[in-house]
């Protein structure tokens, strides 16, 4: 119809219009975090002093600057964040805004963020793993004060500090499983008087990791114990979400989780649900897996001050009581603990962190281990 | 109707004197704006997705094809994703054209109940529908099971199973087919059928030589959305094929997208796949579509669309469609009404009854999310339902009737959002718009574009068929008698391609609900929508508060949807 067809038309100036909006290609990062250095400074300044300071002082420096600022911006995959908001806006005249996303997108939006330079997060709450990597692009700064000193040494990690942990452990359904017959150990799991009866979890690597490393402590060898997980796995239902599990395990679908959360289970057996990670007579299987959630200050906050009042906040009693209400394990000892006197382990973040790839290749093979003895 | 977008904006101030020395008339100017949209909605998200596929920080790399398609086990995860979804494709066509037809031409009895059956599967979130399935037919647990026991024996129908997943997913997606086939039925002038069945023909005979080639071009459109989606769909496999090993190729997506850091390059990779796939069957539907005057049904002579007699089969029919309607809409909203009145889930007994309450509905209604994110969810999808299809409609017109060089590129461009994951679109706009002057990121607006992107493929593919029915000699007639091509077609066209407009609409307004892959990386604080409430409340294990969410969801759309139904009855779209 005309020289020029739609097709160059369409191609040309969108293509042009895209790298004129980028500037650049995607995926080189980097960049654009001139004029940050404004807001990075201020916010140095800021944490520098509160960090230096100590007792009512600090406190109340740090609520005099925090309500100045007014405002409070978090990212965060915590699913009990509306509380502690809602606590933490009653005490003070600070306005917050919550994004919430599952850890990866919280990550991701915070990266994508960053290398366009716009600074929308004063602090970010969420799973280690994730904490880690912003810590090693460098996004984090320090926080110190005596509330941390205190927190399990496990949560006290480079530039980030844990304000709870998710706690693996194995849940049974009560109906299916009689008082007395309860697993004593995940070893036992492999026996095939549990096939079909267990379940494990897609995207549980860390969990994975954790027993692993556990088993390897114990002396055995990786072949083994990768042996030892294959059996298990052929005795499994494998399930995505840990939701599913547990909602499928308090309907029957099968009779034992092997890597739930403790919290799942206790706010299930409250409700009423016929499931328990704690059998009939002496303690539950050891050893549990520890995995910290933790928050950290963003170096570029625009409310550094807000956001490090926050942290105090959900170290301190207000803070961990919310925990505690969903059943989760706050990061602070306390008089009851109810992790007292069992055997824990740790998940192996910075291993997790360097090869990666390796864990989430290992567990992926195991868990399809299951597929050749259960399939069809 | 405004057409304006924020994207669109741009292009048109960016090269003003161009359009101005070649293309004056408005109606290039129309064309012109509804290409250039299309083209920067779709180009935004793939110039990504390919660069993070074929570059790296040293050059162009295929480390990413290495690493998706050079596994051990690639062939069975092909194997399987190919049984189930072609599987899914053939049992959502075949329910979804038998119920169209059966609707639209004939005289079967319970017409009201084809509206649910052909909107509630679409309304409730796949994952709900998912595990509602599990609590009806798991051999272990399932409802179904513990009836038939006592005549089939213990666990005699398994969801557990590559025939489980086929049937989930195609039942889940035969929604799209049966919107599709109706508004294709509705155009087709059924004096041809009553031709041959005057020639002697038997019925079978007219449905199978006369009815379905009328109907080709929706049927092959409808196959290559089903196949394309059912390719990509990860929450039936995950739920349903896992628990025994049964793997598919998108498991890998899940895989590669989760580890950290995200390995672009192999999803991308599995994209690419899946977009040669879906671009060489657009193809073939444009081929199918050409053999020009053969679909078009719509034509100068009018017909009076007159509903055949089934005879003896009627009640046979009336019977068939109870069965479906309970299978695919009573059962699973029952179980997900009994379960949004419990505290945990539980099998029912005297006992639970007892203990049945409204706390999940309570607690829904204090949540101060709820409302903004209703609003947002609304505002979104009408948005994006209205927005979609009036540039489709354009579009499509550049497709099938114009003359335009390259005009077929549009389609494939129109295209290429459904096979873009969610995350990777998501990925794609923070990153334009996060550098874009114009302040869009962090708004709704940002989340509209995301919608808009997402769903003009399914818009195009409604408003291509649709168009495909419509012969040229009524636009002729029109511009004969002195009418303007914009006035041709809103005066002419668009009533005729209204029923076709409106199945893609309300599609699109239903299934905007439950975007969640690329909102959970562009909403903002206050710009929540109900797919993130839903996630929050998934992720908070409190799967019982989320079944009650899912019934308001449905009640919702129903009555959104009758009333969109009523209205258009009301201005002659709907000429049942």
């Amino acid at each position: 119809m005309r020289n020029r067809t739609v097709a160059t038309v369409i191609a040309s100036s969108a293509i042009g219009l895209l790298l004129a909006a980028c500037g650049g290609p995607p995926g080189s990062g980097g960049g654009g975090a001139d004029g940050s250095s404004e807001a990075e400074k201020h916010a140095q300044q800021v944490y520098d002093k509160i960090n230096g300071l100590s007792g009512q002082e600090r406190t109340d420096e740090l609520v005099r600057l925090a309500e100045e600022e007014g405002e409070l911006s978090i990212y965060t995959s915590n699913s009990d964040m509306d509380d502690l908001v809602k606590g933490f806006e009653d005490a003070y005249d600070i306005k917050v805004s919550v994004y919430r996303g599952n850890s990866e997108s919280v990550l991701q939006r915070v990266l994508q963020e960053q290398s366009a330079g716009f600074h929308g997060v004063d602090t970010v709450e969420t799973n280690a793993l994730e904490l880690n990597v912003l810590n090693k692009e460098g996004f984090l700064a320090p926080y110190e004060s005596e509330l941390r000193d205190q927190v399990r040494e496990e949560g006290q990690a480079e530039n980030w500090t844990a304000s709870r942990f998710n706690v693996f452990v194995i849940g049974w359904n009560t109906k299916l499983v009689k008082p007395g017959e309860e697993p004593k150990t995940l070893e036992e799991l492999a026996d095939p008087k549990w096939k079909g009866k267990v379940s494990l979890e897609l995207s549980d690597v860390d969990w994975f990791a954790a027993m692993v490393k556990y088993y390897e402590d114990q002396g055995m060898s990786e072949a083994e114990i990768v042996e030892l997980f294959k059996k298990i796995s052929s005795n499994s239902k494998v399930v995505k979400g840990h939701t599913v599990q547990g909602e499928l395990l308090s309907a029957g679908q099968f009779s034992v989780a092997a890597s739930l959360y403790s919290h799942t289970v206790d706010k299930a057996a409250e409700a009423g649900a016929p499931v328990s990670w704690h059998p009939s007579s002496g303690k539950p299987v050891e050893p549990i897996v520890l995995r910290p959630n933790g928050i950290g200050l963003m170096k570029t906050a625009q409310n550094p001050a807000a956001a490090m009042l926050f942290v105090d906040w959900e170290l301190r009693e207000e803070g961990q009581q919310v925990f505690a209400d969903k059943f989760r394990i706050g990061s602070m000892p306390s008089d009851s603990d109810p992790l007292e006197g069992l055997e824990a382990v740790e998940v192996p973040e910075s291993e997790l962190l360097d090869n990666g790839k390796k864990w989430d290749d290992l567990y992926a093979e195991v868990v399809k281990g299951g597929e050749e003895v259960s399939g069809g | 109707m405004t057409t304006a977008s924020p994207a669109l904006g741009q292009e048109t101030v960016a090269e003003p004197a161009r359009w101005r020395r070649w293309l004056p008339t408005p109606k290039m100017l129309i064309l012109g704006m509804v290409g250039l949209a299309i083209g920067y909605l779709a180009l935004v998200p793939l110039y990504y997705l390919l660069w993070g596929t074929f570059f790296d920080g040293n050059g162009v790399t295929f480390g990413g094809f290495e690493r998706a398609y050079g596994h051990s086990q690639i062939l069975p995860l092909i194997g399987n994703s190919l049984w189930f979804a072609i599987g899914a494709a053939v049992l959502s066509l075949v329910v979804g054209t038998s119920l169209a037809y059966l609707n639209v031409r004939t005289d079967v009895p319970f017409k009201a109940l084809f509206f649910a059956a052909s909107i509630v599967p679409l309304i409730i979130p796949g994952i709900l529908y998912t595990i509602s399935w599990i609590f009806l037919a798991s051999p272990d647990i399932g409802l179904i099971n513990r009836l038939i026991e006592p005549v089939f024996g213990s666990g005699a129908i398994d969801i557990f199973t590559i025939w489980g997943m086929v049937w989930v997913e195609g039942l889940h997606l035969s929604p799209i087919v049966f919107l599709l086939m109706v508004a294709a039925f509705r155009s087709m002038d059924p004096s041809l059928e009553e031709s041959a069945l005057m020639s002697g023909a038997t019925r079978w005979q007219v449905f199978r030589k006369v009815t379905v080639p009328l109907t080709r071009p929706a049927i092959v459109a409808s196959i290559l959305i089903m196949v394309v989606r059912s390719l990509e769909s990860f929450e039936v496999p995950a739920l349903l094929g896992l628990q025994n090993g049964i793997y598919v190729f998108t498991s890998r997506i899940y895989f590669v997208l989760r580890s950290y850091p995200p390995d672009f390059g192999a999803a991308g990779a599995l994209a690419v796949g899946l977009l040669v796939l879906a671009l060489i069957g657009v193809a073939m539907a444009n081929i199918v579509g050409k053999s020009g005057k053969n679909f078009q049904t719509v034509t100068g002579k009018g017909f009076r669309p007159r509903p055949m007699e089934l005879g003896k089969w009627r009640p046979v029919m009336g019977v068939a469609i109870v069965l479906y309607f309970i299978l695919t809409v009573i059962a699973p909203l029952v179980v997900l009404l009994y379960t949004s009145l419990l505290k945990f889930y539980t099998a029912p007994s005297w006992d639970v009854f007892k203990t049945m309450t409204l706390d999940n509905y309570r607690e829904l209604a204090g949540m101060s999310k709820a409302m903004t994110a209703l609003q947002n969810s609304l505002a979104l999808g009408l948005g994006s339902a209205t927005l979609v299809m009036a540039f489709m409609a354009i579009a499509a017109w550049i497709v099938v009737r114009s003359r335009i060089r390259g005009r077929h590129l549009l389609d494939q461009l129109a295209f290429v959002p459904l096979v873009i994951p969610g995350l990777v679109l998501g990925l794609a706009l923070s990153f334009v718009y996060l550098r874009s002057p114009i302040p869009i990121y962090g708004t709704l607006f940002i989340l509209l574009i995301a919608y808009v992107t997402r769903y003009m493929p399914y818009g195009m593919r409604y408003a291509v068929i649709s168009m495909h029915q419509i012969s040229n000699e009524l636009e002729e007639s029109a511009q004969v008698s002195g009418a303007s091509w914009w006035q041709t077609f809103r005066r002419v066209l668009l009533p005729l391609l209204a029923p076709g407009l409106l199945a893609g609409w309300v599609y699109i307004l239903v299934v905007s609900f439950r975007e969640l892959s690329s909102s959970i990386l562009l909403y903002s604080p206050g710009n929540e929508v109900l797919s993130i409430l839903i996630f929050e409340q998934f992720e908070d294990g409190e799967f019982t508060v989320l079944s009650a969410l899912g019934v308001v969801m449905v009640l919702t759309l129903i009555l959104l949807v009758s009333i969109a139904y009523k209205l258009g009855a009301k201005v002659g779209l709907n000429r049942n």
